[in-house]
């Protein structure tokens, strides 16, 4: 396309510039010849009227002469000629008075009788003679007897007495001098010069420069060729003229000169007038005129081209703008069409991303189907068996079992899905609150431990490096990554498999108000195929595998895990797997810090040895020791252990207390212990470190001189609350069980609860654990007793949402803007309505916690006594 | 008649009940006691009055009543008429309140029977 162009352009540029070099070259070569043509027109005319002007001058000059002549010869006839004297001395003078230098008669023979002046001899006495006799008038020239040239002039007589005396005619005279005078012949001009010529070519006036005597001898003699014609041709040509009495006209180069030559006859004479005029400085004039028009003729073409050339080069310039433009347009079109494509492709990936999450939902809404089915099956079958069997009691309990677990079962799906779909719907919001991760720790493992044991799985958990142990966090949200972490973990362990969860703390990115916690769940089960590592966190997934299948759950508590963890939380959460070897999750969460100062947690500067046969256990519970304060050394077997114990103890330098786990290799704990406390007898105080609830091992524990129990996981402030208890009397023998056992008896709980029925169950439970409960009608009454109360009279509030005349969420309101010392009491909601907008809404009117009906007293109390004895 | 009868009766859920109240003698108290509970007549009256709002809190509360006694049925009928009205007034709120009806008169003539029985 650019090539076409480029080419079309240069072509039409070298066609035009061609074109116009050959039209001004024409041009000029043509205006040459024309004007040359011209020239030569213009010559023949300015000659031929100079000749004529030149010759009708000669004539009237010459027939004046003669006229003159002519009025002497009137006068002899008339004034008779006998008087021959008289009439001489009268010719005589009036031809002196006429300025002839000569006069005389010529006779018949061609002689003269002077009558006065020297004598005179025609030079060509012939045809002058004989124009005499015919009476005719005639010039011609001759010499006097000192031999100059004059110029006769010869009128014939017809005087009979003059015929008498054979007098043919008067002749006068005047010097030839006189012709050229006249006519001005050498003077005339610079450029134009004449001479008179006889027939034959002998001069009668010749130019300056002229020596020979005949101008045709001197054709012959100088010249070569005369106009591109032999000089006898160019005679020939002549000489016919001049027979002709033609006038002749012709154009021709001598001596590198281009001459014009007029020839015409003059009257009264058998002469002829040659007039040349050179050519050179009209050649000139007219040189320079066609010089200065083929300098122009040039000049123009030249600007022309180059005009052309411009215009040539700005066209190219734009039309290579163009096709750059054309190219870069085009290229972004390719671009815009490159990119549509794309978006094309992403749309198409979207759609069968789409099309695969519906296909994800539809197989998980049947497997769902399937698994809702099948504990409502065996609720409806053992519904039907219990009917069947309503008198066997023990039957019957035995289905109610059945029947309770797989409701919850149940409910623990609807909850999944209930959750996810909150998820989906993008409503999941957090609780934020001030989160002990010890608390946590120890309710999860709490939760965990029937079903570890059940299993036969052994279970630990790893504390290192925490720091900071109360964080900002949503609690039952981080319970839930927790337990769905753990409850997998489990279900996926098969019975004596290993489940460890490791927890740490490490600097955090966002600031020295953050700690970022890692949360590992490492165990040794089946593990995942690397294909479903890839979609664990999707919605809707579950290892489709015969052997899963056996497991129950809705498949959501991963992708639930991770949209709490990353979407809510802003963690990250990471999974290993590896099939038949077993699964890591890794939770890495950047929590901040809460602003509750930590106690001031410092010890004695004891020695304590810590006997466990985990050494990251040892390790992180050493260094946590040091951290408060006090030495700690640790050994893995009780052997070893034994002999560092009997050692320190001969030195004199005993352990102040010993650590030791329940469980060691070889021997357990207890019988250790046995043999330490035979060692050292009742002195120092051992603990026993355990996972797992002690109730079962308490007596046997006790029995071999245990002195109390340490639950893991040891966190610092697990660590220090404990041994805290040995700073004021370190000798104890026996100290109460090392479990918080909080007493709330007799705090006084107001309970705003409109229906009676209601009030008197919550009131009859709570009594029994020895709380004292006044009752407030609705909210309204609720805050005007709280109001009339004195400060610290009561200790918390139990608050229904669903009240006449003021409700629970506008009477908390009330309460927290009261003027009264209690107004920062806990309250805590009591309502039917359990969904997590429902707590949210509680929490954001100011309540401290929430609990569902029907009223569960274990929970009550346990937030009672965390708000109650927190405060 | 026993109370567990009594409570299979009304379709509730005795263990439960024994498992939160944690002694028969209590149970027992406010088993009877709920005859005297104004809840229904309450939720009765407002339903006759057009009164939503007051509907929805009567159903509320012997939704509560229901679950801290283990009465499931009424329980659940009552929960749904609770939701029915929890935005106001709903087409099928009738319906449901008369299903309210029949489970609370199902449960009162158990407890009545009860009642009588153990009264006699």
């Amino acid at each position: 396309m650019k090539n076409k162009t480029t080419r079309f352009l240069t072509i039409s540029l070298v066609g035009v510039a061609l074109l116009c070099v050959l039209v001004f070259s024409f041009l000029a070569v043509h205006m040459r010849k024309q004007s040359s043509g011209t020239i030569n027109e213009v010559g023949t005319l300015y000659m031929a009227s100079m000749s004529q002007q030149i010759s009708m001058h000669f004539e009237t000059t010459i027939g004046l002469q003669l006229d003159q002549v002519d009025a002497l010869v009137q006068t002899v006839e008339r004034e008779r000629i006998h008087e021959d004297l008289a009439i001489q001395k009268r010719l005589i003078s009036s031809a002196q008075a006429l300025k002839f230098q000569y006069l005389g008669f010529y006779t018949g023979d061609g002689g003269f009788n002077m009558l006065f002046g020297s004598q005179l001899h025609v030079t060509d006495p012939d045809p002058f003679l004989e124009s005499m006799r015919e009476g005719e008038r005639k010039v011609a020239i001759g010499t006097d007897e000192a031999g100059n040239s004059v110029v006769l002039f010869g009128v014939p007589t017809r005087n009979e007495s003059l015929e008498a005396q054979s007098c043919v005619a008067l002749v006068a005279a005047l010097p030839v001098s006189y012709i050229s005078d006249t006519l001005s012949l050498d003077e005339n001009s610079d450029h134009v010069y004449s001479f008179i010529v006889r027939r034959d070519g002998s001069f009668v006036i010749r130019s300056a420069d002229a020596y020979r005597s005949n101008y045709f001898d001197r054709v012959r003699d100088l010249y070569e060729e005369v106009g591109g014609r032999s000089p006898e041709e160019y005679l020939e040509q002549l000489q016919e003229a001049m027979d002709n009495n033609e006038e002749y006209s012709s154009e021709f180069t001598i001596e590198g000169e281009r001459r014009h030559l007029y020839c015409t006859r003059l009257a009264h004479s058998e002469w002829y007038l040659f007039t040349f005029m050179p050519y050179n400085t009209m050649d000139g004039i007219v040189n320079n005129l066609s010089q200065q028009w083929t300098v122009l003729a040039i000049l123009s073409g030249g600007s022309i081209v180059l005009v052309l050339l411009l215009v040539f080069m700005k066209y190219f310039g734009i039309t290579r703008r163009q096709v750059r433009d054309l190219n870069d347009a085009r290229m972004s079109a390719e671009q815009a069409q490159r990119e549509a494509e794309q978006a094309q492709q992403e749309a198409e990936h979207a759609q069968r991303e789409a099309e695969h999450a519906n296909r994800a939902k539809s197989e998980f809404l049947s497997n769902m189907s399937h698994d809702i089915r099948t504990p409502m099956n065996a609720i409806v079958g053992m519904t039907a068996i219990a009917t069947a069997n309503i008198d066997n009691q023990q039957h019957v309990h035995h289905c109610l079992k059945k029947i309770t677990l797989s409701s919850k079962h149940l409910l623990g799906l609807i909850n999944d899905v209930l959750d996810m779909s909150k998820i989906e719907s993008g409503k999941m919001n957090l609780n934020m609150d001030q989160v002990s991760l010890r608390e946590v720790v120890d309710g999860i493992v709490s939760i965990c431990q029937p079903q570890v044991k059940a299993k036969n799985q052994s279970f630990d958990v790893f504390i290192h490096d925490i720091s900071t142990e109360n964080v900002c966090c949503d609690s039952v949200r981080l319970n839930q990554v927790f337990l769905n972490l753990l409850s997998n973990a489990i279900k996926f362990t098969p019975e004596g498999g290993r489940i460890e969860v490791y927890l740490y703390e490490t600097a955090s990115p966002k600031g020295e108000d953050y700690v970022q916690i890692h949360i590992k769940v490492k165990d040794n089960g089946i593990g995942m195929s690397p294909d479903f590592v890839a979609h664990i966190f999707d919605s809707f997934t579950r290892e489709d595998s015969a052997r899963v299948h056996r497991t129950e759950g809705t498949g959501l508590g991963m992708a639930i895990t991770k949209h709490i963890v990353v979407d809510a939380m802003g963690g990250t959460i990471d999974v290993e797997s590896q099939q038949g070897k077993g699964s890591e999750f890794t939770v890495v969460l950047d929590l901040e810090k809460a602003d509750v100062l930590e106690e001031d947690m410092i010890l004695p500067n004891w020695n304590i040895l810590v006997v466990d046969d985990d050494q990251p256990l040892c390790e992180t519970t050493a260094a946590a020791l040091q951290a408060i304060g006090v030495n700690a050394d640790w050994t893995l077997d009780g052997e070893s252990a034994i002999e560092m114990v009997t050692k320190r103890h001969h030195r004199g330098d005993s352990y102040q207390i010993i650590l030791l786990d329940w469980k060691l290799p070889g021997a357990d704990g207890i019988s250790v212990a046995r043999q330490i406390r035979r060692e050292l007898g009742e002195a120092v105080p051992i603990l026993l470190i355990s996972a797992y609830d002690w109730g079962e091992i308490e007596d046997e524990a006790r029995d071999a001189g245990i002195t109390g129990f340490i639950a893991k996981p040891l966190f610092k402030s697990t660590l220090f609350n404990t041994l805290r208890q040995f700073v004021d009397d370190p000798k104890t023998e026996r100290v109460k069980e090392v479990k918080q056992q909080h007493d709330l008896h007799g705090r006084r709980i107001l309970l705003a609860e409109d229906n009676e029925l209601n009030w008197e169950i919550a009131s009859e439970l709570l009594s029994e654990e020895g709380l004292v409960l006044d009752w407030a009608e609705n909210g309204q009454i609720c805050v005007e007793m709280l109001q009339a109360s004195q400060p610290g009279y009561y200790d918390a509030i139990l608050m229904d949402i669903r009240m006449p005349v003021m409700g629970g969420y506008e009477a908390t309101q009330v309460i927290r803007t009261l003027d009264h010392p209690d107004r920062d009491l806990p309250i805590i909601a009591m309502t039917a309505d359990a969904f997590a907008e429902d707590v949210k809404r509680s929490l954001d009117c100011g309540m401290n916690a929430h609990v569902a009906k029907p009223i569960d007293v274990g929970e009550v109390m346990r937030l009672l006594e965390k708000f109650i004895l927190n405060q | 008649m026993t109370l567990k009868e009594c409570y299979a009766a009304l379709g509730g859920d005795y263990d439960e009940a024994m498992g939160r109240l944690r002694s028969e003698r209590l149970v027992q108290k406010f088993v009877l006691k709920f005859l005297s509970d104004g809840s229904y007549d309450l939720l009765c009256q407002s339903m006759e009055t057009e009164d939503w709002g007051e509907a929805f809190r009567a159903a509320h509360t012997i939704k509560g009543v229901c679950q801290n006694l283990s009465f499931t049925d009424l329980g659940k009928s009552s929960s749904e008429l609770c939701e029915s009205l929890r935005g106001g007034h709903t087409p099928e709120a009738d319906a449901l309140a008369q299903q309210v009806k029949e489970d609370y008169q199902r449960t009162v003539q158990a407890i009545q029977t009860f009642e009588r029985e153990m009264g006699g």
